[in-house]
């Protein structure tokens, strides 16, 4: 699995295509995205992260910058976003940041 | 030329940026202010960076909207600082393009520029990593920038981002 990480918009779903050779309507079938969403809530991040584990790709974005929210529901939110980033780096074969539309290489070898 | 050079808050992107225009060499340098003092904050950024600028022989060129309508007296140097707040007088000032029309004019003044100069070092924000839960509106200012660094980001040499004033390469010719 590659993880794809990154700030918001900054073409993480392009590269994605790029990099699986496949189109944005292949891609639900080959990778998950906005899974910081999918963190929010979750009661257990180890499992989300094994299940998500199992797609080609898994994109997130990132959202632990700025300001610590003041409300308890969002700073929960976030946290279990950067939680659930470094439990899918950790199972990732590759990882990618892409800032820019542009690649950056954080873990592994990929072929960009 | 053109060298985008993102960076957080105070995170010396400026500085940064502002020295590699002068490695750039002799000839003229222009500062390309695009900050349109609204306040006593604003003036004061304002002030704080034409201090650093002085003895640097940077000439200041105010322009808030529409770069694509300006021409430089001469072939040099450009530091265009910032995007941000190009992006922000596009989209919410009444001489700006409006929200149709902010990013293309904000590509096509850039591109004016970069025909017009040796080299262009475009200086913008990093502002994407903390949320969209923002204020009304604020979101397609968000993506206005996110639009228009990607696509920069296509066509320029080097893309660096600044963490603690050391700049940190995405492309160009240090990677």
């Amino acid at each position: 699995m590659m993880l794809i990480t990154g700030p918001l918009w900054s073409g993480k779903r392009e590269f994605a295509c790029r990099v699986l050779g496949c189109t944005r309507e292949e891609l639900s079938a080959r990778a998950v995205w906005d899974a910081q969403e999918l963190a929010a809530g979750c009661q257990d991040l180890e499992a989300l992260a094994d299940r998500l584990a199992a797609h080609d790709a898994v994109l997130m974005t990132e959202v632990g910058g700025g300001v610590v929210p003041a409300d308890p529901v969002q700073r929960a939110s976030r946290e279990a976003a950067g939680r659930l980033a470094c439990l899918l780096a950790a199972r990732a074969d590759c990882v990618v940041r892409v800032f820019c539309g542009l690649p950056l290489v954080l873990k592994g070898e990929c072929a960009l | 030329m053109l060298t985008l050079v993102i960076g957080g808050a105070a995170s010396g992107k400026s500085e940064y940026a502002e020295s590699l225009v002068l490695d750039a060499g002799p000839g003229p340098r222009y500062y390309l202010a695009t900050m349109e003092p609204m306040d006593g904050e604003c003036r004061a950024r304002i002030e704080k960076h034409r201090r650093m600028r002085a003895a640097k022989g940077f000439t200041t060129v105010e322009r808030y909207t529409d770069l694509e309508g300006l021409t430089l007296p001469e072939r040099g140097t450009v530091l265009l600082e910032d995007l941000g707040n190009l992006a922000a007088n596009e989209l919410y000032s009444p001489a700006g393009a409006g929200p149709e029309k902010a990013l293309e004019a904000i590509l096509r003044g850039i591109a004016s520029l970069r025909a017009q100069c040796r080299a262009l070092v475009v200086v913008s924000n990093e502002i994407f990593a903390g949320g969209r839960d923002y204020a009304p509106g604020t979101e397609g200012y968000l993506k206005l920038m996110a639009d228009a660094h990607r696509a920069l980001a296509a066509g320029a040499d080097r893309v660096c981002e600044v963490v603690c004033g050391l700049p940190y390469d995405y492309k160009g010719a240090n990677l």
